[in-house]
C-alpha cells in the first residue's frame, strides 16, 4: 500500500546514470502510477540495449533463398516483357510467355503491379483464368496488413490469406489466417514472435493451429534461431518443427561480388528419415548475375542472367540430375520497355 | 451459434465477394494504375505487349 500512496515521480529517483527518464505525463488513474512506472522503466531497460530488429519470421533464410537457385530456375523457354508506364507512383505491366517446359504446360500470363509509398498492389491472370492478387497496405513504417488471394474457376483452388505484421524495436509480431470461414471458424492460423536476445542472437517460436473442421483442431509449435555476425557479413539460422524436421542454413558474403549459402534440412520423423544438403554460390557481376549449386540428391545447376543493356537479359538454366541421369535446359529473354523519356524515370540524361 | 439462415446468407456473400475479387482484382489495378500514373499513358500501350 505504501507504493500507491507514494508519489508517481518515486520511481525515477533511481541514481543509475544509464537511464535519462524524459519527464512524465502525470497519469488519468494515480492509482495506476507504479504500474506504469515499472513499465515505462521497463521500456527504457529496453532500450537502453539497443537491440536491433531480428527480421520477420518469414524473411530467417531471406539471404540463402536469393543466392540459392531453386526459386529462380525454369526450363524450356520464356520471354517476359516489362512495360513500366509510370515511375512514382510505380506502375508497370507484364507479359510472360512459356513454353517447351517438361513439367507445365505452355502458359501466358499477364501481371499489373501498382504502388505508392503505402499501398502495393499486384495481380496476375494466365490463360485459364486463374488469378492471383496481393495487396499490402502500410499504417506505418513497421505496421503493414497484408492480403493474398489466389482465385480460380475450379472448385477447391481457392485460397486467401490474411496477414498482419509489426515489427517492433527489438522484436517481430506476425499473425495469418489461411482460408478463415467466418460462420465456424475452421481455417490455418500461423503466429510468430521473434525477439532479439543480444546484438547478434534472435529467437522465435512459430505457432500453426489447423483447423480443418470444427471437430479436428491441430497445434504445432516450431521454434527459430538466427544468428548474425557483427558485421552481417555471415548468418546462421536454425529451425526445429515438432514432426522432426530440422533445417539449418548458412549464409556468408565473401565479398561485394560472391556470396555463398549452405542449407541442411533433416526429417527424423518415425515413418520417414531422410536428408538433404544444398551448397549453392551466387557471383554479381557487373551486367550479370551466375548462380551454381550443387545437392547431395546428385543435382547440379547453374543459372545466367547476363545483361546486353540496362533494359534487355538474357537467361540460360541448366540442371543435371546424375542419379536419375536426366537434365532440364532453359532459355529465356527479360525485356523492359518504357514509355517514359530519361527524365521522367528521374535519371540523369545521358551524353 | 449464428442461425442456419444466417450461415447461408454469409456464404452467398463470400461467394459473391470472391467472384467480385476473381473478375474485377485486374480491373481495378490497372484502372488505379491507369488513373494515377504520371504522365497518363494510353490505352494502347497499356495492353499491347509489342507497342
Amino acid at each position: 500500500m505504501a507504493s500507491i500512496s507514494s508519489p508517481p515521480t518515486d520511481g525515477f529517483t533511481d541514481p543509475s546514470p544509464s537511464f535519462s527518464p524524459s519527464p512524465q505525463k502525470p497519469s488519468l488513474i494515480p492509482g495506476i502510477a507504479p504500474l506504469t512506472n515499472v513499465f515505462s522503466r521497463f521500456s527504457q531497460w529496453r532500450k537502453s540495449l539497443d537491440l536491433p530488429n531480428p527480421g520477420s519470421v518469414e524473411n530467417l533464410q531471406k539471404e540463402v533463398k536469393t543466392t540459392h537457385l531453386t526459386n529462380f530456375i525454369f526450363d524450356g523457354a520464356r520471354a517476359d516483357l516489362t512495360k513500366s508506364l509510370s515511375m512514382n507512383p510505380a506502375f508497370q505491366v507484364t507479359h510472360s510467355f512459356a513454353l517447351g517446359s517438361q513439367t507445365a504446360a505452355p502458359s501466358y500470363n499477364f501481371g499489373a503491379v501498382f504502388a505508392n509509398s503505402n499501398v502495393f498492389l499486384q495481380g496476375s491472370v494466365d490463360h485459364e483464368g486463374n488469378v492471383n492478387a496481393r495487396m499490402n497496405q502500410g499504417w506505418t513504417e513497421n505496421c503493414i496488413t497484408k492480403m493474398q488471394a489466389q482465385l480460380s474457376s475450379q472448385v477447391g483452388h481457392n485460397m486467401i490469406q490474411l496477414e498482419h505484421d509489426y515489427q517492433g524495436q527489438d522484436y517481430s509480431l506476425n499473425a495469418k489466417a489461411v482460408n478463415p470461414w467466418p460462420t465456424d471458424l475452421t481455417g490455418i492460423f500461423i503466429g510468430s514472435y521473434f525477439q532479439s536476445l543480444t546484438k547478434n542472437l534472435a529467437v522465435g517460436v512459430e505457432s500453426l493451429y489447423q483447423r480443418p473442421t470444427p471437430e479436428m483442431a491441430e497445434l504445432s509449435t516450431s521454434y527459430l534461431a538466427k544468428i548474425t555476425s557483427t558485421d552481417k557479413n555471415w548468418i546462421a539460422t536454425a529451425q526445429v518443427q515438432p514432426a522432426g524436421i530440422v533445417q539449418a542454413t548458412y549464409w556468408q558474403k565473401l565479398s561485394e561480388k560472391v556470396e555463398v549459402a549452405a542449407d541442411l534440412q533433416l526429417i527424423a520423423a518415425p515413418a520417414r528419415r531422410d536428408a538433404i544438403a544444398t551448397l549453392g554460390a551466387k557471383y554479381d557481376l557487373r551486367m550479370a548475375t551466375f548462380r551454381a549449386q550443387l545437392d547431395s540428391t546428385g543435382k547440379i545447376s547453374a543459372l545466367l542472367e547476363q545483361r546486353f543493356a540496362p533494359t534487355f537479359a538474357f537467361l540460360v538454366s541448366g540442371e543435371i540430375d546424375h542419379l536419375k541421369n536426366a537434365a532440364k535446359v532453359g532459355v529465356g529473354v527479360m525485356i523492359e520497355s518504357s514509355s517514359l523519356t530519361p527524365e521522367e524515370m528521374g535519371m540523369p540524361p545521358q551524353p | 451459434m449464428p442461425s442456419e439462415e444466417t450461415k447461408e446468407r454469409i456464404t452467398k456473400v463470400v461467394e459473391l465477394g470472391r467472384t467480385a475479387l476473381h473478375y474485377g482484382w485486374i480491373p481495378l489495378i490497372i484502372y488505379i494504375g491507369y488513373t494515377r500514373s504520371t504522365p497518363q499513358p494510353t490505352l494502347i500501350k497499356l495492353i499491347s505487349p509489342l507497342a
